[in-house]
């Protein structure tokens, strides 16, 4: 491979995995996500499938009466999941301002505000809840940034700074730092708000969605975006890059809410089956990412299955050490131990198994076989246990991982095979 | 003596810590010993000796030396192999190594 090539792929690959703004994002998201979790959660418990002949749900309705008890998850997913762009505009911003080493409680209350001023207000005067959440998620990032980068070079102009005389309490100062930079930029938003609701009768969220959001979205939802994300994550980590890490800040903005459409929908008794997205950041995690990035738990039991005499092969040692992270899709021992970063023996079977089941998975969810994904899980969600919720509680969901894993195992077995004799060369020689 | 280790969630580092406290113990080293995620590392810098940085984030390196080393932190990258095959005693004798350095 050419050397010059790669350095400068990985560079570029740095750059974008250490760019401020994506990261800012990035770590938006992982601070929103347990929210967002428990929010699903919820959902998924309220609408339980019957498990054989129990039925958790009727169980449920006729001890506190039909949709009584309900109403504790319906709450908790309007708090978390259905605001998901009011919260992720605040949490971006927060980690924006924090790389800037500005002010970041100042900075995140200014783009919460901003947001609300945007969002159209309802005939009764509320506010539109389809905008709080997963619709409005685009504008809220770019409100959280522009808002941000107004504030920090506000905030680093003297001029627009309130002098306090000397002896006044620190506290007291700083509270007094960000009022004028709040007042212009509030103004600003204010400004822009008015601007386009009387000369265009719209308001931002309306066009961001529909122009940007709402296309990006819809190609998003296709094999071959998937194929894309996939193979784009697998040959990051193939040069030892993490590669959920480096694209997440584009990944999750998109494939989250494709997700919560489903989520909504099958919160409103539609069937896992009927949801329209397929692609999600579920579809990924739990059918393709199982045991973590190229399906390394397949990669563990084909080396447990090729090499089970010599107990104190390479292999089988890297293969042990990695078997405790793998149950909760952690992989990093493998990768780097066995190693795959930079292998090229290992270079095929680890882009090859994911790519193949992604196109299972989305063949399998797009005829019907399996349910489509219901639920979002922490990514380190055991494999069988995962296959199972993110499909609203389906056996079909386990019956496909379980799947996915056979076919991954017998793409990795002749790639070990190849692996082993290679190192005995070597050994040999 | 203070080691902090960085990856992206602090989950695959935390692994390793475990095993590098066992060594510590072993050779009867007063080390602490943690795994943060690279957005938390900035809230956890008080005292600290040395920061190893994760291979899979090891293109983080540049902004993370610019914070760590003017506090007089040692930074480094954790060695490939001894990360993927957990080895805790030589990740440890790669902290002491860069601390002994000063």
């Amino acid at each position: 491979m050419n050397n010059k090539l790669m350095q400068k792929f990985i560079e570029f690959a740095g750059k974008i995995g250490s760019q401020r703004h994506l990261v800012a994002i990035r770590d938006g998201f992982v601070a929103i996500m347990p929210l967002v979790i428990i929010g699903s959660l919820a959902i998924l418990i309220n609408n339980f499938p019957p498990f054989g002949k129990f039925n958790f749900v009727e169980w449920m309705s006729a001890i506190f009466g039909d949709g009584n008890w309900q109403q504790v998850g319906g709450s908790i997913w309007n708090g978390t999941f259905a605001v998901l762009g009011l919260l992720a505009s605040f949490t971006i911003s927060y980690n924006l301002a924090k790389s800037y080493n500005v002010d970041r409680l100042a900075a995140s209350l200014i783009s919460s505000a901003s947001y609300i001023m945007l969002v159209p207000v309802t005939d009764d005067f509320g506010l539109n809840m389809n905008w709080l959440g997963t619709q409005g998620l685009f504008v809220g990032i770019i409100i959280a940034l522009l808002t941000t980068e107004l504030f920090r070079v506000f905030v680093n102009t003297p001029k627009l700074i309130i002098k306090m005389p000397e002896g006044v309490p620190s506290g007291v100062t700083k509270s007094f730092r960000a009022l004028i930079p709040t007042m212009i930029i509030l103004i600003i938003v204010g400004l822009f708000q008015a601007s386009l609701a009387v000369l265009a009768d719209t308001s931002i969220f309306e066009v961001i969605f529909t122009a940007i959001q709402k296309p990006i979205q819809g190609l998003s939802n296709s094999l071959p975006a998937a194929l894309v994300v996939a193979l784009l994550n697998h040959i990051l980590w193939f040069f030892g890059l993490h590669g959920t890490n480096i694209i997440g800040s584009i990944i999750e903005p998109i494939y989250i809410p494709l997700v919560e459409e489903n989520l909504s929908l099958f919160q409103s008794g539609i069937s896992a089956y009927d949801v329209p997205n397929i692609v999600t950041k579920p579809f990924l995690d739990s059918f393709v990412f199982m045991g973590g990035s190229g399906t390394t738990i397949a990669l563990l039991i084909a080396i447990f299955i090729v090499i089970r005499k010599q107990k104190n092969h390479p292999y089988r040692e890297v293969a042990k050490v990695s078997t405790p992270g793998s149950l909760f899709n952690i992989n990093e021992p493998v990768i780097f131990g066995l190693p795959i970063v930079l292998n090229p023996i290992m270079l095929i079977p680890f882009v090859l198994v994911p790519v193949t089941l992604t196109i299972i998975t989305y063949v399998a969810l797009y005829i019907g076989l399996v349910p489509r994904t219901v639920a979002l899980l922490p990514w380190t969600t055991p494999p069988i246990l995962s296959g199972y919720l993110v499909t609203g509680g389906s056996w079909r969901g386990i019956a496909l991982q379980l799947f996915n894993l056979a076919v991954a195992i017998v793409i990795y077995i002749p790639f070990v095979l190849a692996g082993v004799k290679a190192s005995k060369q070597r050994m040999e020689e | 003596m203070k080691i902090i280790l960085v990856c992206s969630a602090g989950m695959s580092t935390s692994m390793l810590v475990d095993k590098m406290k066992k060594a510590s113990e072993k050779k009867v080293i007063d080390a602490e010993i943690n795994a943060v995620a690279e957005s938390e590392l900035q809230n956890h810098l008080d005292d600290v000796d040395v920061v190893l940085i994760g291979p899979q984030v090891r293109y983080l390196e540049k902004g993370i030396r610019e914070k760590v080393e003017p506090l007089g932190i040692k930074c480094d990258i954790i060695d490939q192999l001894a990360y993927g095959m957990m080895k805790g005693d030589q990740v440890l004798d790669q902290a002491i190594k860069l601390a002994k350095y000063k």
